[in-house]
């Protein structure tokens, strides 16, 4: 798929597959193609070329057959201030043909849903940024979508109103919804996502679940922390079965590192073989790669940096 | 079918009970007409003696259709301020995400339009009574003037919808409010159109409010020689529908532009 905005190709010779009742996380930096994507495959914005299906139906020729099978909670939920929570969710209603008092009936069951049984008769305008994200996500769910997008749906959120949206999040797509999200927040992709891609400058560079992405960049490393100084070396030929060694740092004399794709299960065979060769140990950490060195690998620069 | 008309009906509630929530673009609609109607009813009323000036009871009376039209034509103009505002927030893409027809999001919002421009047009004829406006065409004319006013405020909603839709950009609806009073001065809001000057006369010919304004002003006057009715009514739908149409159409190319 191809889309040019502005003269600017905004995603281009995108190809990817989001399974059925999973979470796809889509990942990049401001800028890289996620919203425009979104904007394609939710029917807001043609493809200059290619093609692409939502729930089984084309988005260009059987645009509203895919509006009827998506909920969209777009990036900075544009929602008029000036309209209650209720009033919006039976709108919402009314564009995807709920009768009146089935309509009225989803607002409740909504706004109870979403935590916003007490706020759903005031003015949105009084909303805290959570409650409209909420919100948002409340009128995406009126018509019992079977994908659900999401475009950076905890932006400029704090932490509580973010876990809040995740779990919901993931209770939905409990109950069957595929959802497709996407983000700039690495720990948002490793917190909810079956799958995650990855997007720089409108092209895919790496996609799978975060532990296939991360176990690609490098394999976890096992900081192992000595009691006693002067054991370093012992301890090195000790682990040196178990894994490649780093080089031991300069003014780390009690630390010995080890990569190792066994991770957390490597723990206890290293604690024995330290113990064997009568090695105190005072502590032992596994640290896995992050997404974050994902994209540095697949990219050439970090998430933040990445910024087009 | 009856789903679309739940969709136009939801929306046009909306975009009606948004616009009394919004005090900035409502209260020009309602008070811009009656204090240009203050003016023109105190400064000009010598004009009544003006020959060519029709036998009418009172100034007032003469010069309510051009506020009626004033107020449709504001009217319609915030239309395309308020539909202009939603594509620059971004709240047009909701509606555009759900199932319903391109028409009925432009209906929608005219229906909003059609219940501002009743209740403007019965709010002036109410308001001018106490000043000495008075209706002799009787009831039926009063409703048929409401009516016709509110057709033309959709009219000039669809307008103003459609140049909302081409540019999306608020400010540029605000910077054409100035029009409205150019339409309104080419029209014979508040002089007959004898009494115009032949530049004017020629420009009122074309202007469709021209013959609203008239339609309105023989029906409440009861003197059909001062308007044609159906030439009122085939001015407002005719002007409605073609906007509509032009709304519509200005839609569709922006979604395949986009």
């Amino acid at each position: 798929m191809r889309a040019y905005k502005g003269g600017v190709r905004a995603v281009d010779g995108l190809d990817l597959e989001v399974r059925d009742g999973e979470i796809y996380g889509f990942l990049g930096p401001n800028g890289a193609g996620k919203t425009t994507l979104v904007r394609i495959l939710t029917t807001l914005l043609r493809p200059t070329s290619g093609s692409a299906r939502v729930a089984g139906h084309d988005v260009v020729k059987s645009a509203d057959a895919v509006r009827r099978s998506i909920g969209v909670a777009l990036q900075e939920a544009a929602i008029d201030p000036l309209m209650t929570g209720r009033e919006l969710l039976r709108m919402q209603s009314a564009l995807h043909g709920l009768k009146l008092a089935e309509a009225r009936e989803r607002a409740t069951d909504l706004l109870r849903r979403v935590g916003l049984t007490d706020a759903g008769d005031r003015r949105v305008g009084g909303y805290s940024g959570g409650m409209r994200r909420r919100l948002d996500l409340a009128l995406a769910l009126v018509h019992r979508p079977v994908v659900l997008f999401l475009d950076e749906p905890t932006t400029g959120l704090d932490p509580t109103s973010r876990s809040a949206l995740w779990r919901e999040v993931r209770a939905l797509n409990d109950e069957g919804t595929t959802v497709f999200l996407t983000t700039q927040y690495l720990e948002e992709a490793e917190q909810l996502a079956d799958r995650v891609g990855i997007i720089a400058r409108g092209k895919l560079v790496a996609e799978g679940t975060p532990e296939t992405l991360k176990s690609r960049v490098s394999d976890p490393m096992l900081h192992v922390e000595l009691s006693e100084m002067g054991d370093a070396d012992r301890a090195r030929d000790a682990l040196s079965g178990l894994g490649e060694l780093e080089p031991q740092k300069e003014g780390a004399p009690t630390r010995v590192a080890l990569r190792t794709r066994a991770g957390k299960a490597a723990i206890a065979p290293a604690v024995r073989a330290l113990d064997e060769h009568s090695i105190a140990v005072e502590s032992v950490e596994v640290e896995s790669p992050t997404l974050d060195d994902v994209f540095l690998a697949v990219t050439g620069s970090d998430l933040e940096g990445a910024g087009i | 079918m009856r789903r679309e008309a739940r969709v136009i009906l939801a929306l046009g509630r909306r975009a009606l009970s948004v616009q009394f929530r919004r005090a900035q673009l409502l209260m020009p609609t309602f008070v811009l007409p009656l204090m240009l109607l203050a003016v023109i009813a105190s400064g000009t009323s010598a004009a009544q003696g003006l020959r060519d000036f029709p036998d009418i009871e009172s100034y007032v009376a003469f010069v309510i259709p051009g506020t009626i039209v004033q107020g449709a034509l504001l009217a319609g103009l915030t239309t395309g301020t308020a539909l202009a505002g939603d594509i620059e927030f971004g709240f047009f893409d909701r509606l555009l995400a759900a199932p319903v027809r391109r028409a009925s999001l432009v209906i929608g919002r005219l229906c909003g339009t059609l219940g501002l421009g009743l209740l403007q047009a019965a709010f002036f004829l109410l308001v001018a009574m106490p000043f000495g406006a008075s209706y002799p065409g009787g009831v039926s004319a009063v409703v048929l003037s409401v009516l016709l006013a509110a057709v033309t405020a959709v009219g000039i909603g669809a307008i103003a919808s459609a140049i909302a839709i081409r540019t999306g950009s608020l400010s540029l609806m605000q910077s054409i409010f100035p029009f409205v009073f150019v339409l309104l001065f080419t029209a014979p809001a508040f002089l007959p159109r004898p009494l115009l000057t032949p530049a004017l006369r020629d420009l009122a010919a074309y202007n469709p409010l021209t013959y609203v304004v008239e339609a309105i002003r023989g029906l409440l006057s009861g003197d059909p020689g001062l308007g044609d009715l159906w030439s009122g009514v085939g001015a407002a739908v005719g002007l409605a529908l073609a906007m509509t149409a032009l709304a519509t159409m200005a839609l569709e190319a922006r979604l395949r532009a986009t």
